[in-house]
């Protein structure tokens, strides 16, 4: 076995390793140079296609099909597509493995998993006509330049909203990166174009120039997590700034006159430079390693290191980790070292391994961790195991230590090693396995078919395992050849006791294949009723979806099923559709009282819902823009109810008649008023009655005046006495007729007593007018009329009530109450009272 | 208090805030704020202004003013997505703007609580949806008070029960749901009313589908969320239908009052600014700034001064108002005058502000009252309560037609006269025809033929109707049938409706919100969770009998007897959930939970007045002095809305009227 640190290079005062991952990864046949190679994020897939722009030799026409090849890191065909749409100028992945394709004419292809299927969608904003020029990605989404410099970004794949970002100076891009939003001060994408010998920083509302002047720069980097930036100038140098532009933080000069062909971050600390064979990683301080190969090389960027790519080789470059570096650096005497000596000298059972533990007892806990966490970086089984059972000697010496991370890793190495395996090819490090999550990892498994192992990683972690047999099933019944009913059989004993599989998304994929009966076998298995609306509708079992979205609860839903009925069924049949279902009819009926009212009206003919069908016309009337098309609709509502005996339809029929008549008669008043307008004291006329209730009419022609106009509307409407004379009495005290109402309170008898006009009149501040009705108020007892005659003011008059009933208490509260001459006038009245009990 | 409290106020606040904030921060600079008007409260509620304006908002509109200006580049609305013709109004506003602005706009909606597949239709119908990026703000709970969530569904009352779409139900089920999932199931769902049990079946078919959902064996909260709660005692829901006549009658606590009086909306009231001359302006509105004669103000629980006051009944106020003008008085004067050390003095000071704050509250709510004493002087609002309180102790409703009349002639405002009416009709299970028709025939003469169209949709909503007969107008709920009314006769004497020794200043039972009447919801709840006390202000026991041995009080049989005489459909489900009873029982040993310390959710379907609050509030207040009689003592109140008699009735008057 070869030395942990045989891969190391010294880059500075770091270490970085190059790991080999995989070997005979391509085909000799296959010219990397003469094509583009992507990887996904986190090890993911590459996918390769043939550059157009270079020449290639001509193996005969079959060949020169132009297809996008994804792969394995290593080099397993997972996918050919082919491809005839286009020159492709942007092909990216998401972080979740969804593959981009853009092409010139700005059609993007979002191929969402890797068995071919895409959805896809354009970038709009001119971009047919100028043509995209190149992509950069980042994990959820991209910007394309185009040819006029306009930069486009897209934000999401689940809803692309391809925007335009702030437009830059139309010079020549020398090169370009993008910040991604989650790493970008502004948390929008941020866009570094090189133009000239400058560099502009573009996001979503300005193009600012940032003033450099050693440019032109030829590639243009962004480190993983933004934080630094680094520039390739003209003269081969390589600048490395911080991500927030304040200071330069190193410069190193490559003197080689080619430019490189790429320029890529190896995590967050080294640049890596890559010509045709050669490679150069430069680290903190301008510090530098060369690598050379036999080969083209391809560099794909990682979030913590990068992979190169070769026809020969997958290798992983990545800063050694901080643990890994205490425990194999050459003559580290870092406890964990110890005790990886110690762990292998115990093996020898050798008893010096005691001793080497006594030596480090203080710092034990402290070296178990690191030699767990660099078993966990570790790629090599062999030292995964060594240091684990180094990890776990110390362990067991230690009294008390939580084996927590001890198991974890353990649980992860072992998923690790299973999907690193060459026929796997996922060569994820620690890091990325941590960041990536272990349910994508599954996910990604289950997009490459891998289901046993899927469903034995889950199993392992814990995790959930619906995914993976929805997308088994959805699988099965894409490719099975098998009877139908064998197909939903096998599905459904499969899937019996797995909840969280979607039936919906397998009916689906079932429908989508053609096979609709096997996708309504399948449906039926869905418990939620929600779900199944929308491929029922697209099955047109329309009836069964508006069923389940009832059933749902949803109106959202039930709304959706019932505009896809109007729009599709005939106006008789969509009736006889929601008429046996209420919550369907309700809901028509309130969205169509604010949309279309001839859909309800319709309706309530069909129903024969007359009192509702008037109910319609008359409001209909309300909204009419003039009085006579209010009053035709009026009569048309009359003449709807005009059949029916029912009592409610008479009352309505007789109250739609009367309205009609106040209408009219409203309509002569204002005519009349108007002419009379110039007749002195109607200062206040000019307002209409048109709209006022039968009661404010009369009350308004009361308080101009118009006595006999007012008594017609009571003839005409029978409004009952009492209420007229409310309304007289009320309208009298608006209008400060005092003399009309004194008049008025001459009369013996009034319908509704006298109290009211005391009230009503006091209430408008005339005490005066107030208190000739108190006498007239024989019903109420002295004391309330006491009162009334404090209340106007009158304590004289008060003073001559309580007398005249003998009530000596009042007339004694009444004199404390009182001031200046009444109290004379009071004492005066209690002396002529007897003094009785005195 | 290790696990969470379910339900609680703070925690849904902040959720609710940091969701909006996220997706206001997702839209990069300034931008133009388009709400619906009936989220401006809500959202003054969950965050002010001045944090809005930290995240980029520049300007607010209302959406109904159709009026949001070209000033910036982003608009954003924030909108209710569930009505067709709001989201019709963005899209029209959308075209607007694109057609009349020079410069190129970023429209981003938020649908309020979520993004509906119609509305995706209609925008794209309209042809605009490719133009705005579209998410969802999922607001459902909108806390109140520390005990009051409110889905602020101003809509909900009308459209259950006069256009019987059952969209709040199915929102309603998604907030219950949403609190499930955090704090387990509720144990037991009970309640009363045929909305309530749909609301009831709703909430345990979303429960069968989330576990069809969710993948099984996710580990921790989730397989926790389909475990019945151990904080949760139960859910009670009841369907505002079963108990109109406590919404239509006049709120007399302090906080009812102003509510009738002065209209609260989300904690917040009008008031004419000539009410409240002196008091500083309070901080955090948004909206409309200019508000020249009236002036908003925060209604608000934690104020010390107003949670003394608020459930209290009105004809006490003044005597607490003046309590405590007498201690401030005092407090501040002695202790000028007493400080002599430094010490003593640097204490007196420190605590002026909170002084102040308080002469502050004290002065806004003295003119408060004042205006409401006013209102309440008035010859109207006496005979109003005269006539409410003859019918419900029980009077024969026909003395009361006279007063009723006088009402309509002395040309009191629709509203009041309707709620008379509609109490009348649903107190005593509906009017005589004959009777009914004449106060039809005099409210159209009095108030306009247009409400023939008013008087039919209250009888849709089974407000008012004739006696007897099948109701009429397209079958809604035909002939009576046991269950389909509320007969009050009964009720009063089993479950003691109306009290006549009633004691505001220390109330002894809920019947002091009304000043005699006790609202048959709150009697409701009472039944299932304060039942001994419930039986024993009943039926008092026998002096010697031990508190609990009221035969009355023996399981659920209060609840059932008196369910039998009120209308709609009684529900009692179990929830289990996947777990075995014996699991169940070692997971509520561990969390430890004394069976006192536990949640009842109250849900008023169809809103809920202030009054009711109080009075539940009272009921918790005793179950918690008395240690919870086996179920939950922490009573929390969550409803679609916050209702008065008039919004019952405001939603079906037309508002239409005959123009020139």
């Amino acid at each position: 076995m070869s030395k942990p640190t045989a891969n190391w290079e010294k880059v500075g005062d770091k270490f970085y390793r190059k790991i080999q991952l995989y070997t005979a990864v391509f085909d000799q046949d296959l010219e990397l140079e003469n094509y583009n190679v992507v990887g996904a994020p986190y090890s993911g897939a590459v996918a390769v296609y043939r550059d157009e722009e270079k020449l290639h030799t001509y193996r005969g026409p079959g060949v020169a099909k132009s297809s996008i090849d994804v792969y394995s890191c290593a080099g397993k065909l997972i996918r050919s597509i082919n491809w005839d749409k286009g020159t492709i100028k942007g092909l990216g992945w998401s972080e979740d493995e969804k593959l981009l394709v853009v092409t010139e004419d700005g059609t993007v292809r979002c191929y969402y998993d890797l068995q071919g299927d895409f959805a896809p969608f354009t970038l709009g904003h001119d971009s047919d006509q100028h043509g995209v020029v190149s992509c950069r990605f980042y994990n959820t989404g991209f910007v394309a330049l185009l040819g006029n410099n306009h930069l486009i970004s897209v934000a999401s794949y689940a809803e692309p909203r391809p925007k335009l970002l702030a437009i830059p100076p139309t010079e020549h891009v020398v090169s370009w990166n993008i910040i991604p939003p989650a790493y970008s001060l502004s948390r929008s994408v941020e866009v570094i174009l090189a133009m000239g010998s400058t560099l502009y920083v573009v996001d979503a509302t300005e193009a600012e120039d940032r003033n450099f002047d050693a440019g032109p720069f030829r590639h243009v980097s962004v480190s993983p997590r933004g934080e630094f930036l680094a520039f390739y100038t003209e003269d081969g140098k390589v600048w490395v700034v911080s991500g927030d532009w304040s200071e330069k933080l190193s410069e190193y000069d490559s003197r080689v006159k080619t430019v490189p062909k790429d320029m890529q971050w190896c995590g967050s600390n080294a640049v890596a430079l890559a010509w045709e064979d050669e490679v150069h990683l430069i680290g903190p301080k301008s510090a530098a390693t060369k690598f050379y190969y036999d080969t083209w090389v391809h560099l794909l960027p990682d979030v913590d290191g990068i992979r190169l790519l070769t026809n020969d080789v997958c290798e992983f470059i990545q800063k050694v980790p901080d643990e890994t570096v205490e425990v194999f650096r050459l003559g580290s005497d870092s406890p964990a070292a110890n005790l990886l000596e110690a762990s292998s000298l115990l093996e020898q059972k050798s008893p010096k391994a005691d001793d080497l533990i006594q030596l480090i007892r203080p710092n034990l806990a402290e070296a178990v961790d690191a030699c767990i966490k660099a078993a966990a970086h570790e790629y090599n089984i062999h030292c995964q195991k060594s240091l684990l059972k180094a990890a776990s000697y110390g362990k067991s010496v230690l009294d008390l230590y939580s084996s927590d991370d001890f198991v974890d890793t353990c649980d992860t190495l072992r998923v690790l090693n299973a999907v690193r395996f060459y026929e796997i090819g996922l060569p994820l490090s620690y890091d990325q396995y941590r960041r990536m999550t272990p349910e994508k990892l599954v996910e990604r498994l289950t997009n490459r078919n891998e289901y046993l192992l899927a469903l034995r990683v889950a199993d392992y972690l814990h995790l959930p395992t619906s995914q993976i047999h929805g997308h088994w099933a959805q699988q099965k019944v894409r490719v099975s050849t098998d009877p139908e009913e064998e197909i939903c059989n096998l599905i459904v004993k499969k899937l019996a006791g797995k909840p969280g599989v979607s039936f919906e998304e397998i009916a689906r994929a079932a429908y989508d294949e053609g096979r609709i009966r096997l996708a309504t076998s399948l449906l039926d298995h869905e418990p939620r009723a929600g779900k199944q609306v929308p491929l029922l509708l697209s099955m047109k079992e329309d009836t069964i979806a508006l069923d389940k979205a009832i059933e749902s609860g949803d109106t959202d839903l039930i709304f959706h099923v019932l505009l896809h009925l109007r729009k599709k069924l005939p106006l008789a049949s969509f009736f006889r559709v929601i008429n046996s279902r209420p919550v369907a009819t309700a809901l028509v009926e309130s969205s169509a009282r604010d949309q279309d009212t001839d859909l309800l009206k319709d309706l309530y003919y069909q129903d024969d819902r007359r009192l509702d069908g008037s109910a319609l016309l008359i409001s209909s009337a309300l909204v009419q823009p003039s009085l006579s098309q209010s009053l035709d609709k009026l009569k048309l509502a009359s003449k709807y109810l005009s059949d029916s005996r029912d009592p409610p339809a008479v009352f309505t029929r007789s109250a739609v008649d009367e309205a009609q008549r106040l209408l009219q008669m409203q309509t002569q008043f204002d005519k009349d008023l108007a002419n009379a307008r110039d007749i002195p004291n109607q200062s206040t006329a000019g307002t209409s009655l048109i709209g006022l209730s039968t009661n404010d009419t009369i009350f308004n022609l009361i308080k101009l005046g118009h006595q006999k106009r007012a008594q017609k509307v009571v003839n005409e409407f029978r409004v009952p006495d009492k209420t007229y004379t409310w309304i007289r009495l009320r309208a009298l005290v608006a209008a400060r007729l005092w003399v009309e109402i004194e008049e008025w309170g001459k009369q013996k008898k009034s319908p509704i007593g006298w109290e009211p006009f005391f009230n009503e009149v006091l209430a408008a501040g005339n005490a005066r007018v107030a208190s000739i009705f108190i006498p007239k108020c024989t019903s109420l007892t002295v004391s309330e009329r006491v009162d009334m005659w404090v209340k106007c003011g009158l304590l004289v008059k008060a003073g001559e009530e309580a007398h005249k009933a003998k009530d000596r208490e009042l007339l004694l509260s009444l004199r404390d109450k009182a001031s200046g001459s009444a109290v004379v006038e009071i004492e005066r009245l209690l002396g002529m009272l007897p003094q009785g009990r005195r | 208090m290790a696990p969470a409290t379910p339900f609680n106020a703070s925690e849904i606040t902040e959720k609710a805030r940091r969701d909006l904030l996220l997706l206001l921060e997702g839209i990069r600079g300034k931008k133009n704020l388009v709400l619906e008007k009936a989220l401006a409260g809500p959202l003054n509620l969950l965050v002010k202004f001045s944090t809005l304006q930290e995240y980029g908002v520049d300007k607010p509109f209302f959406l109904e003013n159709d009026n949001v200006d070209a000033s910036q580049r982003n608009v954003v609305f924030l909108v209710r997505g569930e009505k067709a013709n709001m989201v019709m109004k963005v899209a029209d506003q959308i075209k607007r703007i694109r057609r009349e602005s020079e410069i190129e706009h970023e429209f981003s909606i938020f649908w309020v609580p979520r993004r509906t597949i119609v509305s995706d239709q209609l925008l794209e119908d309209a042809g605009v949806l490719g133009e705005a990026s579209v998410s969802e703000w999922p607001l459902f709970f909108v806390p109140l008070a520390d005990d009051v969530l409110s889905l602020e569904l101003d809509d909900a009352v009308s459209d259950l029960y006069l256009r019987k779409d059952p969209t709040s139900i199915y929102l309603a089920a998604k907030a219950l749901m949403l609190q499930q999932r955090k704090h387990g199931l509720f144990p037991r769902i009970m309640g009363k009313g045929d909305n309530g049990k749909r609301l009831a079946d709703l909430l345990i078919r979303m429960r069968t589908e989330v576990a069809a959902g969710e993948p099984s064996s996710n580990t921790g909260p989730s397989f926790l969320g389909l475990a019945p709660s151990t904080t949760i005692d139960s859910l009670i829901i009841i369907d505002r239908e079963v108990d109109f006549p406590t919404v239509l009658l006049t709120q007399l606590t302090y906080e009812g009052l102003i509510d009738e009086v002065f209209n609260i909306s989300a904690n917040q009231t009008e008031v004419d600014s000539s009410v409240i001359g002196g008091v500083a302006p309070q901080p955090g509105q948004t909206g409309s700034a200019s508000t020249r004669m009236k002036r908003k103000i925060m209604i608000d629980s934690k104020d010390t001064l107003y949670s003394d006051l608020g459930d209290a009944n009105f004809a006490i106020v003044g005597s607490l108002l003046n309590k405590v003008a007498r201690r401030l008085q005092s407090s501040t004067e002695r202790n000028s005058l007493a400080a002599k050390t430094t010490s003593e003095l640097r204490d007196f000071v420190a605590r002026l502000p909170g002084y102040q704050a308080e002469q502050a509250s004290l002065k806004l709510h003295t003119s408060l009252a004042e205006e409401i004493i006013k209102n309440t002087r008035t010859d109207t609002f006496t005979r109003c309560l005269e006539v409410q309180q003859n019918l419900t102790s029980g009077a024969d409703p026909s003395t009361q037609h006279d007063l009723i009349t006088e009402l309509i002639d002395r040309g009191t405002p629709l509203p009041t006269i309707l709620r008379l009416l509609c109490l009348e009709s649903t107190t005593n299970a509906g009017i005589r025809p004959k009777d009914l028709d004449a106060f039809k025939r005099a409210i159209i003469q009095a108030f306009g033929p247009q409400h023939l169209l008013t008087l039919q949709s209250l009888e849709k909503m089974n407000l008012l109707t004739p006696r007897g007969g099948a109701t009429l107008a397209g079958g809604t709920g035909s002939s009576v049938k046991p269950g389909s009314v509320t007969n009050y006769t009964p009720l009063r004497k089993t479950l003691r409706l109306w009290d006549d020794e009633v004691n505001e200043a220390s109330p002894n039972d809920i019947s002091y919100t009304f000043s005699g009447y006790a609202p048959l919801s709150v009697r409701i709840v009472q039944s299932i969770i304060h039942k001994h006390s419930l039986a024993n202000t009943i039926k008092p026991p026998t002096p010697g009998a031990p508190l609990s041995s009221n035969p009355l009080a023996q399981g659920l049989r209060m609840f059932e007897d008196s369910s039998k005489y009120i209308r709609g459909a009684t529900f009692n489900e179990v929830q289990t959930g996947n777990v075995s009873q014996k699991a169940l029982k070692a997971r509520q040993m561990l969390s430890g939970h004394g069976e006192g310390g536990k949640t009842v959710v109250v849900f008023f379907l169809g809103g809920v007045t202030r009054a009711e609050i109080a009075a539940l509030r009272w009921v918790g207040r005793k179950l918690a002095e008395s240690g919870g009689e086996g179920r939950g003592s922490r009573v929390v109140i969550a409803a679609t809305n916050v209702l008065t008699g008039d919004g019952l009735v405001d939603g079906a008057i037309e508002k239409g009227v005959f123009k020139a």
